[in-house]
């Protein structure tokens, strides 16, 4: 078995294909599009913020405090233009003419004078996701409210401290009891499982689909099966061969968003990663990859049999599709609220790794679910084996 | 009765067929097949001894190359026997794949990695180790002239040194038989040099082949004896001459035709001239 191992994997580590999808990619390539990316919606950002708004405004005289700070504001431009319909309003930030249309109540200052509320109408393009139409907008308009709010606290004599007194006449404050690793943890523990699980199936892809359909196209395999060895110690030869560059791949791949993260935070003076890193621990962190090797295995063995099954190198990679929203699956529904590491979920494959990783970085583990994971994925993986082996004793699909 | 090192006896051997598969036998109009299920082998039986080639002649789809694969361990038979030295491999298959060593058009070398790592692994699956793979290695890299290319990687080779890579990979644990699969298809001329002058060479160290071809000329300049599989089936077995007193022509090619024109007609005693 492990003369096969070693060949797999010296022939593996020679593949230029492997080498980039488990090295190059996650250590180089991978970072370079995230900056890149990165760098994109930042500029993008960057330009909206320096953008200054089209505007223009309608009864604007019945607010003339609002109407003067918005003109005088570097953020705003007015543009003088005839608005009588609402379909004028549209067709102008359609064309891209204004950015945005502020129409006053016609009846603001009788509105105010009585004492009655008075609506406003901001018109803008809400579709684009980067846009700060609004948050700009709201800078004036709060400050006109919080004028307007002084006046008519100065019309019935109180101040503003007796005003929150009124609105609010008991504060409740919050003391929340999760510390900061749980915290973290909770907001990351949804991403790094769904990440590492990820990566051990697409890790695991191509080297299944070569050691199996690869074989048998190029003929190989049909040599391999002349040879004493028997078929238990050729199916996990090659299964260790997968299940460890899957593990590989995703060790790589998280090493490789760690260090960039570090590093980018180190500049940016963010220290995320490095608090999250110094909370979770090296036992923990241990933990966290101890519980890919049942998910990898799992992996392994159902690839190998998928890949064992297919013709050719191309019939095995429109396989290996509908396997991904298999794999995907489980880490999907681990990751919807509400559900929690119990008995119940720990004996599901996939997902009960995934749910396990969040509560370890949570550091609110239960020990004792962890040997239940493991000994419910043993049993799943070693089922995948036992089907991988029958495949492989079947002359039907050995010589399809 | 003579006793032979290798005999094949009464092998047959079907296959389910898949819907695709299927398909294209119905285009064929096969009488092997009935529905989904197809009789690839029906009685093949032929014996080679100790320092002789035997050539496995016969029309594609015949049932050679499943033949062979019975032969090698690869597929099991639905009945049959075969013996090898008193040794029935159907009943040791591992023991099987001791004895044999196989090759066929396709390599069935590892690209990436080097020759001589191909021949190394090979030798190991077959459990040899380090010390035998170095002595019975060395004299086998200088017989058949791959030493100035052994640390080269398989996919910087010629086809020719290709195939001569896998020569030693199908020999390196000193087999009792080799079979080889149409081992000159689709070769150059060199390479297919390399492969016949190899056969020679084992019949001369007294070690039984059996190949399949369909160049005749092969089968004159190499062949001791002749099995010819028509439809699954050995519709004759035997040496040369025999072959061609039986068809009553002196060339081969006809012979082979006349033989295959005649199959059904004669009885099983006639078609097994060969053998007693």
């Amino acid at each position: 078995m492990w003369q096969v191992y070693k060949k797999e994997l010296l022939e593996l580590v020679r593949d230029r294909k492997t080498l980039f999808f488990m090295i190059a990619l996650p250590l180089l390539i991978f970072p370079v599009i995230f900056a890149i990316m990165g760098a994109v919606v930042a500029s993008a950002a960057i330009e909206e913020e320096q953008k200054v708004l089209r505007y223009a405004i309608i009864n604007g005289e019945q607010a003339s405090r609002f109407e003067e700070s918005l003109f005088y504001h570097r953020d705003f431009q007015r543009q003088e233009m005839p608005l009588l319909q609402d379909e004028d309003i549209f067709t102008a930030i359609r064309s891209g003419t204004l950015d945005l249309v502020i129409k006053v109540n016609a009846q603001h200052q009788d509105d105010l004078t009585a004492g009655q509320q008075s609506q406003w109408q901001l018109y803008f393009n809400d579709s684009s996701q980067l846009n700060q139409v609004k948050q700009k907008v709201n800078k004036v308009f709060n400050q006109y409210l919080q004028n307007l709010r002084q006046d008519k606290f100065g019309e019935l004599g109180i101040n503003e401290e007796q005003f929150k007194l009124l609105m609010k006449p008991v504060l409740l404050k919050t003391v929340d009891t999760a510390d900061e690793r749980e915290n973290l943890g909770e907001q990351i523990g949804g991403l790094l499982p769904y990440l590492l699980i990820v990566l051990c199936l697409t890790g695991a892809m191509y080297p299944a689909i070569d050691l199996g359909a690869g074989e048998k196209e190029r003929g190989t395999l049909e040599t391999l099966l002349l040879t004493p060895i028997s078929r238990y110690a050729l199916v996990l030869g090659k299964f260790f061969t997968i299940m460890t560059t899957g593990i590989v791949t995703a060790l790589i791949t998280v090493f490789s968003l760690v260090m960039w993260s570090y590093l980018i935070g180190e500049l940016a003076d963010v220290d995320v990663v490095a608090r999250v890193l110094a909370s979770v621990g090296l036992t923990d962190l241990l933990l966290m990859l101890l519980m890919l090797i049942p998910v990898s295995a799992i992996f392994a063995a159902i690839l190998l049999s998928i890949s064992i099954y297919a013709r050719s190198f191309k019939e095995a990679q429109n396989y290996m599709g509908p396997m991904s929203m298999l794999g995907f699956f489980p880490v999907m529904v681990a990751m919807l609220p509400g559900i929690k590491l119990n008995w119940s979920w720990s004996l599901v494959p996939i997902s009960n790794v995934a749910l396990a990783i969040k509560e370890i970085l949570k550091g609110t583990i239960d020990h004792w679910m962890l040997v239940s994971i493991l000994a419910s994925s043993s049993v799943f993986a070693l089922a995948a084996i036992l089907f991988c082996v029958y495949i492989f004793n079947k002359e039907s699909v050995l010589f399809r | 009765m003579t006793i032979f090192m290798i005999t094949v006896s009464h092998l047959s051997k079907s296959f389910h067929l898949s819907k695709e598969a299927m398909k294209q036998q119905d285009d064929k109009k096969d009488p092997r097949q009935a529905g989904r299920l197809f009789q690839a082998l029906n009685d093949v039986s032929f014996s080679c001894d100790k320092g002789q080639v035997l050539g496995l002649l016969g029309p594609n789809g015949a049932g050679k190359t499943t033949t062979l694969r019975i032969l090698a361990s690869a597929l099991k038979p639905d009945s049959g026997a075969i013996v090898i030295n008193d040794v029935d491999i159907i009943k040791k298959p591992q023991e099987a794949k001791k004895k044999i060593g196989f090759l066929s058009t396709k390599t069935g070398l590892y690209n990436r990695l080097t020759a001589k790592e191909n021949i190394e692994y090979f030798a190991k699956l077959h459990g040899m180790s380090e010390q035998q793979i170095k002595e019975d290695g060395q004299a086998l890299y200088q017989q058949l002239d791959i030493e100035a290319y052994l640390h080269r990687r398989v996919e910087t080779l010629s086809s020719g040194m290709q195939q001569k890579v896998s020569i030693a990979r199908s020999v390196i644990h000193q087999p009792e038989v080799l079979v080889l699969d149409e081992p000159t298809t689709g070769l150059d001329i060199m390479a297919t040099e390399a492969i016949l002058e190899f056969i020679d060479s084992q019949r001369n160290l007294g070690r039984p082949v059996i190949f399949s071809t369909h160049h005749l000329d092969e089968v004159a300049m190499l062949a001791d004896k002749v099995a010819i599989i028509a439809q699954g089936t050995t519709c004759f077995s035997g040496s040369l001459e025999q072959m061609q007193q039986r068809s009553q022509c002196r060339d081969l090619r006809k012979a082979f035709m006349a033989i295959l024109s005649t199959r059904g007609q004669d009885s099983a005693q006639q078609i097994h001239t060969g053998e007693q």
